[in-house]
């Protein structure tokens, strides 16, 4: 059984409390680089021997955790999981890259940082319920303290607010949890947690009768979409960015979000056939007005830092909708949309956080002319806001575009007509941010401002590179998630032992 | 062998893009000589590839990419004559911009994303797919912002790159949605296609619109030519054009001669059959593109900048290209030819008129022509080759501009004759006459009569005198030379795909013409002449001092309504800008915001401040005194020994 | 041999008294030493029960009792003694900063 997976996670995990321990800021951050360049590196080896041809879990590992309540210890990734773990990887790395100069205390900071990579390395590749339950609320506590400790003026208020909202999420989706495990016997007569086999259950109805499964289906719905977050449960989002610190900020909309939109494909997706129709057209009624909704709302917005919180919104809401649309390509479309927002969102993220320490105001009215001071930072804001409205050339529009063309043939027409107007929405508000804050004459009071730290330069630019070669190659990753999406929609949920993996 | 790199007709450019913009800045001139090179290599490159293929044979190469997607070369008749252009005016503009450019700061960045710009309309024009072809599109779109913004200090240029970003978006949006719908109505045909095929190629799109609902085709083809609109600046969609201008000269002469804004209707070339096949899309091509015509033309009348003048003809100019298309519904392939020779002109006299006015503009140093006057005394050169333009541009007898306008008119004539429709025809011919008269209005304005502001008076150096030389060479004589064969080489276009226009105009709902059309009446034939030069005419007799009859006071007066509307440019900016964007979309956006903190967030607030003061009053019975506490378990203890006792008696 | 009522009645009294003063008082040290009144109370139970019934449970349950209550009452003084330096009382009533 190979290893590669609880050794990428494990890594971080020490580095955390080694960085924890650390008393100088120097040391801190080698050991956190050094802490999050480690799964980094595992995670290409795992991506260069990773079979995109083949429908199988791949890297599993699984040990007896707790026999008597049938929990193990289950690892592994396929289609679906291996672009993400790659994501929270690279992301992890360019982050603590970005965060080189954090003064407030760093031991804490960077060890928080690299909790938080454990989690979601977890997430995107549990396949016990249980240990994806652990995983999914240990990335609460790291967000937790990077905005409570390190936030804004009203940061008790959005940390708070962050936690709670999506707990209480996480605990009706812990519930649902339990009424599968409760209600499904093995064989044997036992209990399980196991991912894989209680979600080929749910298509038997004679186990999960169609109400219950309802029941249980919403309430996995509901974690996974606050976590999105999908219309009209992404409130916390704006306030929590608003206050989080630039690093937590970058973390909780790269990586954050897509363990909601990981749960849509992962839980949700196979589930499908057997719940009420109703649930395709609501998730998809809730995609559509996400992606148009958040962009109206992100052109309403002062602050450039809730501009692009809500241009999350809008383009996790291409998640839902090429989920919901039940092709190869939408749903293709919809997974590489999480890997290439993870990226241009990080540069955007990061462009809002250099202007607000370098300027020391975000609001968009405040700031004009910066192009000229600072031009490398200008260059890299812009390319990643141009990445953002789906320029061609760029992986978001790759992902837009396979998203589009596949849901044309399952949804009505004005769905689109609606979706792109929010196309044209999109290019609005971001064109007019950059233009406002980087373009006309520099404002006086801004004239010995100097470009951003070469740290955040080298991090943005090397995202910038990876959505360029993402957008020019996307079948570097789309390949795999293919033959992901396939399976996800023409063949039944197959057990680790059906696939021979264990 | 050119044929093996044809790839480098767009690598080279990119390839100076990448040098200028890391190498430029601590080279002379910015590196601007990269570009010019690599630009020159890429028609060196395309001129290799023409005497390959010249005149049967078409370049295609092809490799997958992702998904359902390929990328490919394909060169035929129609790319050709498009690569040929693009790299030759572009080499003579970017040469030009050495000299025009000298001094700027930003001249590294200014030739890297000129560089870009010429890489992606050349891939443009040599996409084999439609996909492929929009990436390309919006890499152009992309480029045109940043160079419309190379000035971004100025808030002007900025809101102007902004604008014409946004305005093609409004495009590019319904160009994306064409694909998205030509693509799934080609899925749905389910065909198999051999290896090496894909479903967006324009061989496979050629051969199977046939197939797809004519109700279908329409909404593809109109959607197409919403993006065609955009980028060629056709009514409605017209208002970044003129805005343009905010950018350096050279940029404006790139943007309206050879890149950007042919580009929309090379579009609609392009996908002629799909057009042709589509009922009514080409009769709305038609009266777009003359209404166009007109439209641009009067607001060309009463403008003083200099280059909002050209920019104005260039919209009319391009709504004559698309009117030829148009009028392809009754002259099948042909048109294509026709429009796409006027593309050709038109690109070789407006970059000659552009780079004119920039000549003048640089030793002026404005654009507005009421502070000019008698340039032409202080710079010969300038002033006998923007003649020259001038008089191609308006059509007169034997220059190019006459030959390619004149064969529009006739198409449009014929249009006419076999739909008894002459209403694109109407609209052309008095565009014409309006051309003339603003082409002329601009020379005599700028170049004769007094100085009427204290400006530089100086020639140009060589180095953008020579460019403008060639130009007008061309701009005079390349239609005399080239037509013929030019449109017996564009007719062959669609040969090589075997397309079936008889069955796409049984779909389209077309009516072939039977054997030669019929004549033109001789004054249908000489009315192109007559109106080019009744409007040099009348442009003389307006403002050339010497010969001056005619006082436009006694025309308009300063309060005019027309002459408001024009200056106005239609209230266009109140009507796109202040209304609409300002109003509506962001009135929608505020609206939703509203919506999001009193609806959205405050339900949630609600729901938190609830359980909130629930707990409140529960925290009520923990009084925190120790006494009550002990009191409550005494009591409790009582309580439960007696009920415990009680159920034991009962149950026994 | 004094019969198990007595040492019952002996507890239920001393539990009796350790509550009224629980009850009553409002010095932090007579609270304790009415609870460590009620834990005796229990212990001889406990060490009574054990005596009657041949077997050493109960008195080994009172041993542990009794380090608890020393552990307990260690704490307990200590925290009074920090009360006592930030009020100057250890009056409980006026302790309220965590009371709402």
């Amino acid at each position: 059984m190979s290893n590669e997976i609880s050794l990428m996670i494990a890594i971080p995990l020490i580095g955390a409390v080694l960085a924890f321990l650390t008393r100088s800021r120097g040391l801190a951050r080698i050991v956190a680089l050094l802490a999050s360049l480690a799964p980094l590196i595992i995670s290409l080896q795992m991506y260069m021997g990773f079979d995109k041809s083949s429908k199988m879990m791949q890297y599993v590992e699984s040990y007896d955790w707790v026999p008597s309540l049938g929990i193990k210890y289950t690892l592994g990734v396929d289609g679906i999981g291996m672009p993400l773990v790659l994501l929270s990887t690279i992301v992890s790395v360019l982050v603590i890259v970005y965060s080189w100069g954090e003064n407030h205390r760093p031991n804490q900071f960077f060890a928080l940082l690299l909790l938080n990579e454990v989690g979601v390395l977890g997430v995107f590749t549990a396949l016990d319920f249980f240990l994806f339950y652990i995983f999914w609320e240990i990335v609460l506590i790291p967000m937790f303290f990077l905005i409570g400790i390190w936030g804004g003026p009203r940061k008790d208020y959005a940390a708070i607010k962050f936690f709670i909202y999506t707990h209480v999420a996480s605990l009706v989706m812990l519930i649902s949890i339990f009424a599968l495990y409760f209600t499904y016997r093995t064989p044997e007569g036992l209990h399980t947690m196991d991912m894989l086999t209680l979600l080929q259950a749910t298509s038997d109805t004679t186990i999960f009768p169609t109400a219950l499964l309802n029941l249980i289906f919403l309430g996995l719905l509901l974690g996974f979409l606050v976590k999105m977050p999908a219309f009209p449960f992404h409130t916390w989002l704006p306030d929590a960015h608003v206050e989080a610190p630039t690093a937590g900020s970058v973390v909780l909309a790269a990586l954050l979000l897509k363990m909601g939109g990981y749960g849509l494909f992962r839980v949700i997706m196979p589930m499908l056939p057997s719940v009420s129709d109703m649930f395709v057209t609501l998730l998809a009624v809730i995609g559509v007005i996400s992606i148009v909704y958040g962009g109206f709302m992100a052109l309403a917005q002062k602050d450039i830092k809730k501009l692009v919180a809500y241009s999350s919104v809008s383009h996790m809401g291409y998640v839902t909708l090429g989920a919901v649309a039940l092709t190869t390509m939408s749903v293709q479309g919809a997974m590489f949309q999480q890997f290439s927002h993870g990226l241009i969102t990080c540069v955007l993220f990061m462009s809002a956080g250099t202007i607000q320490h370098t300027v020391g105001t975000r609001i968009i009215a405040d700031l004009g002319g910066l192009a000229d001071r600072m031009p490398r930072f200008a260059f890299l804001m812009l390319a990643g806001f141009l990445a953002s409205l789906g320029l061609p050339g760029m992986s978001g529009f790759v992902a837009e575009f396979l998203v589009l063309t596949g849901s044309y043939a399952t949804m009505p027409y004005y769905v689109l007509f609606v979706i792109f107007a929010g196309i044209a929405v999109t290019a609005g508000y971001h064109l007019w941010a950059v233009q406002k804050v980087m373009f006309g004459p520099i404002l006086k009071k801004y004239l010995d401002v100097h470009d951003a730290h070469s740290y955040e330069l080298l991090s943005m630019s090397l995202l910038i590179l990876l959505v360029i070669l993402f957008g020019v190659q996307p079948g570097l990753i789309t390949d795999m998630m293919g033959v992901a999406a396939q399976q996800l929609i023409y063949d039944p949920v197959m057990t680790l032992s059906q696939m021979g993996v264990i | 062998m050119y044929s093996d790199y044809a790839y480098l007709i767009v690598g080279l450019p990119v390839l100076a893009f990448v040098l200028t913009i890391f190498l430029g800045w601590h080279l002379p001139k910015g590196g601007g000589f990269f570009t010019v090179l690599a630009t020159f290599g890429g028609f060196i490159l395309s001129y290799g590839i023409f005497k390959e293929i010249y005149p049967n044979e078409i370049l295609h190469q092809s490799m997958h990419w992702f998904a359902n997607f390929n990328v490919g070369i394909l060169i035929d008749p129609l790319a050709l004559v498009m690569l040929l252009m693009v790299t030759f005016v572009c080499t003579l503009i970017h040469t030009y911009a050495l000299g025009y450019m000298d001094g700027d700061h930003g001249m590294a960045r200014y030739f890297a994303e000129a560089g870009l710009f010429t890489a992606s309309m050349l891939g443009l024009i040599f996409s084999d797919n439609i996909l492929q072809l929009f990436i390309f599109w919006e890499l152009v779109g992309l480029c045109s912002y940043l160079l419309i913004g190379f000035w971004y200090r100025k808030p002007s240029a900025a809101a102007a790159a902004k604008k014409a970003f946004l305005v093609t978006r409004v495009g590019d949006v319904m160009f994306l949605a064409a694909i998205v719908l030509l693509y799934n109505n080609l899925a749905s045909l389910n065909l198999t296609l051999p290896p090496g095929e894909y479903l967006l190629q324009f061989k496979v799109i050629y051969q199977n619109v046939a197939a797809i609902p004519p109700d279908q085709l329409t909404y593809i083809a109109l959607l197409f030519f919403g993006g065609a609109v955009g980028k060629s600046g056709q009514f409605p969609l017209h208002v970044w054009l003129p805005d343009a201008m905010e950018g350096p000269t050279t940029v404006s002469a790139m943007i309206h001669a050879a890149t950007m804004v042919t580009a929309g209707v090379y579009l609609v070339a392009r996908l002629f059959p799909l057009f042709y096949a589509a009922p009514s899309a080409l009769l709305i091509v038609a009266y777009v593109g003359g209404f166009t015509a007109l439209f641009a033309a009067t607001m060309g009348l009463t403008a003083f900048d200099i280059k909002r003048v050209l920019a104005f003809s260039t919209v009319s100019q391009l709504g004559y290209m698309m009117l030829a298309l148009g009028a392809g519904a009754v002259v099948g392939a042909a048109s294509v030819g026709v429009s796409i020779f006027h593309l050709i002109g038109h690109s070789f006299l407006k970059a000659l008129l552009f780079l004119c006015a920039g000549s003048v503009i640089h030793a002026v140093n404005t654009n507005d022509m009421r502070e000019m006057g008698g340039v032409g005394k202080y710079m010969k050169y300038t002033a006998m080759t923007m003649a020259a333009g001038g008089l191609a541009l308006a059509g007169f007898p034997l220059t190019t501009g006459f030959f390619s306008k004149d064969e529009i008119l006739v198409v449009a004539w014929e249009y006419g004759s076999a739909t008894t429709d002459f209403i694109p025809y109407i609209l052309g011919i008095l565009g014409a006459l309006l051309t003339a008269f603003y082409t002329f209005r601009l020379w005599f304005v700028t170049f004769t009569g007094e100085p009427r502001s204290d400006y530089h008076k100086h020639e140009s150096p060589w180095i953008m005198l020579g460019p403008l030389m060639v130009l007008a060479f061309f701009a005079l004589f390349f239609g005399l030379g080239a037509q013929e064969p030019f449109y017996h080489y564009l007719e062959s276009n669609f040969e090589h795909y075997d397309v079936n226009f008889e069955a796409l105009a049984a779909v389209g709902q077309h009516h072939i013409e039977e054997g030669e059309a019929a004549h033109e009446p001789f004054i249908i034939k000489i009315l192109p002449i007559i109106v080019g030069v009744g409007g040099i005419l009348l442009a003389i007799l307006f403002y050339y001092p010497r010969f001056r009859k005619l006082d436009t006071r006694k025309f308009t007066t300063e309060n005019d309504p027309i002459r408001r509307i024009l200056l106005k440019g239609y209230y266009q900016h109140e009507i796109y800008t202040a209304w609409f964007a300002e109003t509506v979309v962001y009135g929608i956006a505020l609206l939703s915001n509203m919506v999001d903190i009193k609806i959205v967030d405050a339900t949630l607030n609600k729901i938190s401040e609830t359980t909130v003061a629930f707990g409140g009053s529960l925290r009520k019975a923990q009084t925190g005194i120790i006494q009550n506490y002990i009191l409550a378990i005494i009591f409790g203890v009582v309580v439960l020994v007696v009920l415990i006792k009680l159920w034991l008696e009962v149950s026994i | 041999m004094i019969p198990l009522e007595l040492y019952i009645l002996l507890a239920s009294v001393m539990f009796a008294i350790g509550l009224y003063g629980l009850a009553t008082q409002r010095n932090g040290i007579k609270l304790m030493m009415c609870t460590e009144i009620l834990l005796n109370s229990a212990n001889i139970n406990l060490v009574a029960f054990s005596a009657y019934q041949p077997n050493v449970n109960g008195q080994v349950f009172a041993l542990f009792s009794i380090a608890l209550a020393a552990a307990e009452a260690g704490i307990g003084l200590a925290i009074l003694i920090t009360l006592y330096r930030l009020y100057g009382t250890i009056d409980l009533d006026n302790i309220n900063a965590m009371r709402w």
